[in-house]
């Protein structure tokens, strides 16, 4: 279904990327609207914006008509998939037309239903596709060349551009001649991407699609995650739907790092009650982990990439030491560990790094950085290869997980935008230290971090309100200190950090606060706040990561 | 020289100041100090690397001594530390000069 079950006014956080591709599309009048992929992990939200799109443009005066598709991984040799595509295009476009939304939700609607509907509508256009279609129809690369095409012949028919928006577009590449999957068919979508008229955004398995050639010339659309005040009014937002009532922990917030299909799935559980304190939230966590449809959905994810059970242990396997190592293994390692060869090891981490289980950089697999993820990994590592029972895992978990509230400690201050301000932050945070003794080392790296992010503060903010709020916060073994100002350009929104002007934050010196930032505390978030900006630096205390951190900057 | 405290873009210029008056009557060695300094941030680091090239201009050795861990990680970080001589402390910068000096004559 292309339309998306919620309300645009509840789409909360996303209504910059919306109006951004609202925007690019709308550039289809002049011939220059270009194709591009949005990029993200699973469940930040690609999918609702490829529908809340759609819902934009199908009611919307931008007369740009929008196709939605995403291919069924049972319909994909080339002969069906075509036929589907064709009619779902004809019949999203004729509906688009009168704007009659009923049209889109009729199922099973075959190729003759089309054609007698075209003609009722006088839609010769399509009428002429289609028979283009029937001649072709046994020959399936031709039939599948002329459904690809057919918003194209629509363009030139009637002169109204075309927004064709796909999901899981990686599901593609298994079409199918003759029974044999052939990655290169999907190459035939180059033409019709190619035209102005014509913008493709698409949307998947960002690991697998960056692989496809198809989408290697396309530009790049990071969907980015929700920020701390978004997530918050969307979980807000989801509370009141299921009428409960709660503030989800700040810290959970943040575990979940702003992926608004990791929120509705705990909000969701949660509300099976209506009252809901801080323990309920981290419950429903855990019971999400565990067997809700968040675990399901990463299990399945699995379970598709390793569908052998064997090989699917295996890799559990290696997710899992990777979680827990401090720096990469040696392929070596893992092949003895794991009693594989080198070739079995390359292909598993290979497909884990596809799954989105793990990341690649620059040839070398590491643990990924999505916290879920590392629990759920977690979770089915305890549960299929050790064998623990149910409540064992459960208890593991809340203990880890729960903030130990005695110990947690907040202090906020505001400190004006004036020379050597940030020093009365960075004095204080050694106080703190001292009186929660703190590592010293430690301490010493977050106020270097601390300064250059009260600069940052104070340079980017001026003239506006004159003052930067900070939080610093300690608890879980986390030290957490967020720093905000008003500043409206301190964030580039392509890659969510800051300094717009590169070149003259490094001729003023002041290129290398954020890598010194990024040095000396474990985890840097930049985020835009309803006030401005905040630099959020969080240091592990006296955890493997703290430590490592500590050694590295020690060896280099 | 000995700076105090905060070596920011004010606390760095002094320095260079002082350095350059140094270098201009003839000094050969320059040694900074940090055994006051609490903290440091990127912009007073920035305007040590024109200290480098006036020492180097000068034909002369730029030494800092007392540096605490975080500050030399600052300095390494932004590429500094290989241009000039680190010791623990002014005894050992003297120590080593004098060596350096009576193995040239």
């Amino acid at each position: 279904m292309p339309f998306s079950s919620l309300p645009e006014k509840d789409f909360v956080g996303k209504q910059e990327e919306l109006d951004g591709l609202t925007k690019r599309i709308v550039l289809a009048h002049g011939s220059q609207a270009r194709s591009a992929v949005l990029s993200g992990p699973r469940g930040m939200g690609k999918t609702e914006l490829l529908k809340q799109l759609f819902g934009r443009l199908f009611w919307g005066h931008d007369r740009v008509a929008p196709f939605f598709y995403a291919p069924s991984p049972a319909v994909l040799s080339a002969k069906a998939f075509s036929r589907t595509y064709l009619v779902q295009f004809l019949s999203q476009r004729l509906a688009y037309q009168k704007k009659e939304q009923a049209l889109l939700y009729h199922d099973g609607i075959s190729i003759d239903d089309i054609g007698t509907l075209a003609e009722e509508r006088g839609a010769t256009w399509a009428r002429d596709i289609l028979d283009r279609y029937e001649r072709s129809a046994s020959e399936p690369l031709d039939a599948l060349r002329i459904a690809l095409n057919a918003p194209h012949l629509s363009v030139l028919a009637t002169g109204t551009p075309v927004a064709v928006l796909i999901d899981e577009f990686q599901r593609l590449k298994g079409i199918t001649i003759e029974g044999n999957p052939d990655p290169k068919l999907v190459s035939l979508f180059e033409e019709p991407m190619a035209s102005g008229k014509t913008p493709h955004l698409i949307s998947g398995n960002a690991p697998e699609i960056q692989e496809m050639a198809v989408a290697q010339g396309l530009e790049r659309i990071p969907v980015q995650p929700l920020g701390a005040e978004s997530a918050m009014s969307r979980a807000r937002a989801l509370l009141a739907v299921h009428g409960a009532e709660g503030t989800i922990p700040h810290l959970l917030l943040r575990h979940l790092g702003g992926n608004p299909f990791y929120l509705a799935c705990i909000v969701r559980t949660a509300c099976a009650k209506k009252v809901l304190d801080e323990k309920d939230f981290w419950n429903a966590y855990v019971r999400e982990i565990m067997e809700g449809p968040l675990s399901l959905s990463w299990s399945a994810v699995l379970k598709d990439f390793f569908p052998d059970l064997e090989v699917r242990r295996a890799a559990l396997a290696m997710a899992f030491m990777m979680c827990h190592a401090a720096d990469p293994h040696p392929r070596r390692w893992f092949a003895k560990s794991l009693g594989l060869t080198d070739a079995q090891v390359s292909a598993t981490a290979y497909s884990l790094y596809l799954a989105g289980l793990i990341r690649g950089e620059f040839g070398v697999f590491r643990a990924t950085e999505d916290r879920v993820v590392r629990d759920i990994i977690e979770e089915l590592y305890q549960k299929e290869i050790l064998a623990k029972p149910r409540h064992e895992r459960e208890r593991l978990f809340l203990e880890s997980l729960l903030p130990q509230k005695e110990n947690a400690v907040h202090f906020e201050m505001t400190i004006p935008m004036v020379k050597e301000s940030e020093l009365v932050v960075a004095q204080c945070l050694e106080q703190i230290g001292k009186n929660l003794q703190l590592n010293e080392d430690a301490i010493g790296q977050m106020q270097i971090a601390v300064i250059e992010a009260c600069i940052n503060a104070i340079e980017h903010g001026k003239g506006m309100d004159n003052k930067v709020r900070i939080v610093v916060a300690v608890e879980m073994g986390r030290l957490e200190v967020s720093i905000e100002s008003a500043g409206p350009e301190f964030i580039v929104q392509e890659t969510g950090e800051p300094f717009g002007d590169q070149a003259a934050a490094k001729a003023s010196g002041r290129g290398w606060g954020v890598k010194l930032m990024k040095r000396f505390a474990d985890e840097v978030v930049f985020e835009r706040t309803a006030q401005g900006t905040r630099t959020v630096l969080i240091k592990n205390l006296g955890t493997s990561t703290g430590a490592r951190k500590e050694d590295t900057a020690n060896r280099e | 020289m000995m700076p105090k405290g905060y070596i920011n873009d004010m606390g760095a210029v002094s320095l260079e100041r002082t350095s350059e008056q140094l270098l201009g009557k003839g000094a050969k060695t320059l040694i900074v100090n940090f055994a006051d300094v609490q903290y440091i941030n990127t912009i007073g680091v920035s305007i040590f690397t024109g200290m480098v090239h006036k020492t180097q201009e000068h034909n002369s050795v730029l030494c800092f001594t007392n540096l605490k861990k975080v500050h030399r990680d600052v300095f390494e970080m932004m590429g500094l530390i290989k241009h000039v001589k680190v010791f623990n402390n002014e005894e050992d910068a003297l120590r080593s000069l004098r060596r350096k000096e009576s193995n040239a004559e």
